[in-house]
């Protein structure tokens, strides 16, 4: 049976839209869709208004909410609004090539590309996500919109809320178990061999004045655990290490380092510098005050197993680094180790399409059930390199965008927003994953959005320090077929 | 223990204990136990026995949201006209059985009992409280993060617990330790023998041998005032450095208990909560202008090591906040280990003491 | 069923009216409050104490209870617009109805002050919370020897209770003495030029007995313990507000802690002894 969550005194106080309590059945057949429509001023409000003007009937189900341009309309936005009770949302504005600021609904045509994907990855049923270009001079269209909106919204049902679980009896999903790995283990020698070459030129680093700070991993208190270490003089570079459980990015030090000034060296597998690029994409680190000791890289172990982010790697150390360090010694530059490694396929994508192959109720109620878990202990965003906000929007009280509240539904507002804000960007370390206390697959969530950004737009994050990130540029022939 | 009727308990095989649970559940009691959904171990209501998880290994994070729920509306409010409407609501507080609960989760209890009902007594944890049984299983063997019997406690610690449930040869012994905890054995039917002074003899060695491999080293009491005095000490620096601000370790530890009241609602009507919170946080302290007591992530790590270790033990006869579970080592993102630093804070705190004596 | 009384949680605020607001300065205002049920029952407070104030759908936020208890049929709080609820609250217009509940924290001593010269320190908005055990020994002037005020503000437009000032000034052995940091003077000021810990040590008082009670930013209180160290004044001779983030002000929630402390519960009024004691962590 369905798991419970675990605070269910909420809808006890739902305000001044609650039903009577004395007339549920009455309340139920007069049902009214709700129908948040976010819609630009000069093209789809005054196309709006033409509608009203050349009298045209449709349904009174639309709460028009005006914007200056659909590329003003930032994804928060829809989910508050179904967050809030909206059974269905629309977003409409100027037709590309026709934005009266040029271009601000093709940037915001990639956005929205990205919402759908993952709000239909969740299993939000789509008859309740409507996306449309209407011209101020296209009312007929308009009414119509809000016809079929409406039709579509009637027929998935009133929106049983952001949180909700749905139907109770829905038998829970569980995850098939990924393939196994494509390798073993490492040899003990070449770990070790590689751990003497990173600790030789970590000294070397320091020594020569070089850098401030080396930060790499050395044992923790739990073998066979390594965490984070900061070496600042030679004797700290011999307690650094390298092995199979070298496992965090340390990359999340760096925004941090920049401000502190100074030159600091960081040990980066392939996956980690991917998160560098992306910082150096963002301005938020100086690639002067950063020197990047890549490292030949066989894969991590998290709980017993190797990361699934490891199963398609090559494990060689990225392009951008200043050093290599392999078992045969430490180079300068990004050199290939020579190693052969088996790679096989990202579990990932079976995963995802395993999801994408239920029901989207379904696939709703695993979302709801894994988000209905999460504690808001923001490990997620402090793992991340790219989550370097001086203040996240979950901090911002004014007004409070993110719901405090530790429950299902406010659980759904954080960690949608944060993939939202991490799509194009993030740089799939699966950190945030490997460090939920909950075990929200939140590398599947970050994969999706990926997968769609490579797919829509051919763009790879962590790859080029120099390119500009998917999300704040547009080709004008960009794909907006799920757009009326 | 002289006012309690069968203090030495009962012995039970593994369908009793099922049978037992049944009959609560029967009674309408909230079953609360481990139960393991993908690969993830956690308290739950159950609705039958067959849902519970008794292997070894404690749960992800603590039972504590079943008497301090990770939010929770305090009351609800709605503006009219001339004043304002106010209600609590209903008072939905079911009596709950908290089943399998590991001596450490049941001592956090202990830790929260004081915050919450040793001074200004909070109603809503007070009737949970009294409303709650604690069922705790003795650990049938330590974790390599356990370090319960360094700050005052054991694998059979008896403290916040009702009753006791310890592995013995073929299946179980149970004793009640309060007379709240023997009422719950009232459905016990014949299918529970009577246990043998013997038998929790032989089930107590073996919980010596699990209470010795536990190898972490004394945290010694006396070291809370040594502890504050290192406040002012770079070594907080490199202790606190990596420490990423999560709320991780806040939130599976058995004994935290801050919170932050927040309206949700607008201004029409809503409600106020109130979450769960962690000193770890940059805005915990932070006030409105801006200014921050503790504006570095060393600071605030200092103050959760130091509240566990120096602070609360000041007010409480010298016992540690912490239980010793373990799981802020084992969770932690960056591997920081809580009673290595309170060692290397009084280290470093006895070394300058040293030096200016 | 429960034997808990499970009515008033300690959370549920009571409800009060605005009857007034005056600003102080151009970002501090002062709201006069009165108790929907007043007549059945008043607030009963100790100056030093604090209360938390509602406003619904903001959220909550503590302040000293502004006003002497000798004058309880009205609640003031004086506050400065910075963050949510602070800029909720200065938005209230009379007549709406806000959420009280309290008194919470300790108290001035004021019994052990009786017969003594008395010395209030404020700075800026600091003033606020020696306004009330202020009001307090002039209602009850006979009880209290000499009486000084020392109010200093960053420049003449931020310093508070400009009338109220003038009002002590002319009770019965009351001196005040208002400065303004060196730059924040304008061409018909006064009074005194320069920060507070300087003008303090001008006056020269002598520790003899006398009670100094000062509140503030907390750089200023730091110069001010040097300046009343200096000038041979005991710990325990001097007495102080902490200002820490509050939230529940029931000594549940834990974000007041300092040390040993919960300034909710065991403050707000700390000696300077006290605080010599704690951590450096407010």
């Amino acid at each position: 049976m369905a798991t419970k969550t675990i605070n269910e005194t909420t809808n006890a106080f739902q305000g001044a839209e609650a039903v009577a309590p004395s007339q549920p059945a009455a309340a139920a057949q007069k049902w009214q869709p709700v129908i948040a429509a976010f819609i630009c001023n000069w093209c789809t409000y005054a196309g709006a208004d033409m509608a009203g003007t050349t009298r045209r009937v449709y349904p009174a189900t639309v709460r028009p909410l005006r914007v200056p341009c659909t590329g003003r309309i930032d994804p928060l936005l829809v989910v508050k609004a179904f967050e809030q009770g909206a059974d269905g949302v629309i977003v409409s504005g100027c037709h590309p090539g026709d934005c009266h600021y040029v271009q601000g609904n093709m940037v915001a045509r990639r956005r929205f590309a990205a919402l759908r994907a993952l709000l239909e990855f969740l299993g939000l049923d789509v008859r309740r996500l409507h996306f449309a270009w209407v011209s101020a001079s296209e009312g007929m269209k308009w009414s119509h919109l809000v016809g079929e909106v409406t039709a579509a919204v009637r027929e998935a049902g009133p929106f049983q809320g952001w949180g909700a679980s749905g139907e109770p009896h829905r038998v829970p999903v569980s995850l098939p178990e990924p393939p196994a790995p494509p390798r073993g283990t490492p040899r003990p020698e070449d770990q070790q061999a590689t751990a003497e070459h990173l600790q030789r030129l970590a000294a070397k680093l320091l020594d020569e004045g070089l850098v401030t700070t080396v930060i790499g991993y050395a044992a923790g208190s739990l073998p066979p655990q390594m965490v984070p270490a900061f070496a600042t003089c030679a004797d700290d570079a011999r307690t650094l290490g390298w092995n199979e459980h070298c496992v965090n990015n340390l990359a999340v030090y760096l925004p941090a380092a920049q401000r502190q000034g100074g030159k600091t060296a960081i040990v980066a597998k392939q996956c980690d510098a991917r998160s560098v690029v992306g910082l150096l994409q963002e301005n938020q680190v100086k690639r002067e005050s950063v020197v990047l000791i890549g490292v030949s890289c066989p894969g991590v172990v998290v709980d017993g197993k190797l990361a699934l982010k490891c199963y398609s790697c090559d494990g060689e150390a990225a392009s951008v680094c200043d050093w290599t360090v392999t078992p045969e010694g430490a180079q300068p530059g990004a050199q290939n180790s020579g190693a052969r490694r088996a790679v096989a396929a990202d579990p990932r994508e079976a995963l995802i399409g395993f999801l994408e192959a239920l029901p989207a109720a379904d696939r709703w109620a695993y979302w709801q059930r894994q988000f209905a878990h999460c504690l808001r202990c923001y490990g997620c965003r402090a793992v991340c390199p790219l989550c370097y906000c001086s203040v996240c929007i979950a901090e911002k009280n004014r007004p409070q965008w993110i719901p405090v509240t530790i429950d299902a539904k406010g659980n759904m507002t954080w960690n949608v927003i944060r993939a939202l804000h991490l799509a194009g960007r993030c740089g799939s370390c699966e950190e945030c994953t490997r460090v939920c206390p909950a075990g929200v697959r939140l590398d599947l969530i970050n994969h999706r959005l990926a997968m769609e950004i490579e797919k829509r737009f051919g763009y790879h994050s962590g790859d080029d320090p120099g390119a500009a990130p998917p999300l704040v540029t547009f080709r004008p022939d960009d794909a907006g077929e799920f757009v009326r | 223990m002289d006012s309690l009727r069968d203090p030495l308990g009962w012995r039970l095989n593994d369908e009793g204990v099922a049978r037992w649970l049944e009959e609560l559940l029967r009674a309408g009691k909230r079953v609360i136990a481990p139960v393991e959904n993908d690969g993830l171990r956690l308290f739950q209501a159950v609705d039958s026995p067959a849902q519970v998880c008794l292997v070894s290994g404690k749960t992800r994070w603590s039972p504590k949201e079943f008497l301090f729920p990770r939010t929770e509306p305090l009351f609800s409010y709605a503006v009219e006209s001339d004043t304002v409407r106010l209600d609590e609501g209903p008072a939905e507080i079911q009596e709950q059985v908290l089943f399998a609960v590991r001596p450490c989760d049941s001592a956090g209890l202990t830790r929260l009992d004081a915050v919450f009902t040793g001074g200004e007594v909070d109603p809503l944890y007070a009737a949970r409280r009294e409303r709650t049984t604690v069922v705790t299983l003795a650990c049938p063997e330590a974790e390599p993060e356990c370090f319960c019997t360094a700050v005052g406690g054991s694998p059979r610690g008896e403290e916040g617990s009702d009753l006791q449930l310890v592995a013995a040869e073929q299946g179980w012994l149970l004793r009640p330790l309060t007379v709240k905890g023997e009422r719950l054995t009232a459905p016990l039917g014949e299918w529970a023998e009577r246990a043998t002074e013997e038998a929790w003899e032989r089930a107590r060695e073996a919980l010596q041998r699990v209470e010795e491999s536990i190898r972490e080293s004394t945290v010694a009491r006396g070291w809370a005032a040594v502890l504050e005095g290192s406040f002012g000490l770079p070594v907080w620096e490199t202790l606190g450095r990596r420490c990423l601000g999560c709320g991780i370790c806040t939130y599976v530890c058995p004994s935290c208990s801050c919170f932050d009241v927040n309206d949700r609602g607008d201004a029409r009507c809503g409600e106020r909560c109130r979450s769960w919170d962690s000193c770890t946080f940059a805005l915990f302290t932070r006030h409105a202008t801006g200014h921050n007591p503790r504006p570095t992530q060393a600071s605030r790590y200092r103050q959760r090591v130091l509240h566990k270790f120096a602070y609360y033990p000041q007010l409480h006869g010298g016992e540690f906040m912490c239980v010793g579970c373990g799981r802020c080592v084992k969770l932690c993102p960056v591997g920081m280990s809580i009673q290595e630093s309170v060692r290397t804070a009084v280290a470093a705190a006895q070394e300058v003491g040293d030096a200016q004596r | 069923m429960l034997s808990v009384d499970h009515g008033r949680t300690p959370f549920l605020p009571r409800l009060a009216r605005v009857v007034s607001a005056h600003d102080e300065t151009p970002d501090v205002r002062t709201l006069r409050l009165e108790l929907l049920e007043q007549a059945a029952e008043r607030l009963h407070w100790e100056p030093g104490q604090f209360a938390e104030y509602s406003v619904f759908g903001t959220g909550e936020c503590v302040f000293t209870l502004a006003n002497s208890p000798t004058r309880s049929e009205y609640v003031e709080c004086t506050l400065r617009a910075v963050g949510k609820v602070t800029t909720g609250m200065a938005a209230l217009v009379v007549g709406q109805v806000v959420g009280l509940r309290g008194p919470y924290g300790n108290r001035f001593p004021v019994e052990q002050w009786r017969g003594r010269d008395l010395v209030f320190v404020g700075g800026g908005i600091g003033m606020a919370a020696l306004r009330a055990p202020l009001q307090f020994v002039l209602d009850k002037r006979a009880d209290y020897g000499e009486i000084v005020v020392l109010n200093g503000a960053r420049s003449v437009a931020d310093l508070v209770y400009k009338d109220e000032m003038k009002e002590w000034q002319a009770s019965d052995g009351v001196r005040v003495v208002r400065t303004v940091d060196p730059g924040g003077e304008t061409a018909e000021w006064d009074g005194e030029v320069g920060l507070l810990p300087d003008v303090f040590g001008r006056l020269g008082f002598k520790p003899d007995g006398r009670v100094v009670i000062v509140c503030g930013p907390p750089i200023m209180l730091h110069y001010m313990f040097q300046a009343l160290e200096k000038d041979g004044f005991a710990p325990d001779q001097v007495v102080t507000t902490m200002e820490n983030k509050m939230k529940c002000g029931l000594g549940l929630c834990g974000r007041c802690n300092i040390g040993r402390f919960l300034v909710c519960r065991d403050g707000p009024v700390f000696t300077w002894a006290q605080v010599q004691t704690l951590p450096k962590d407010f």
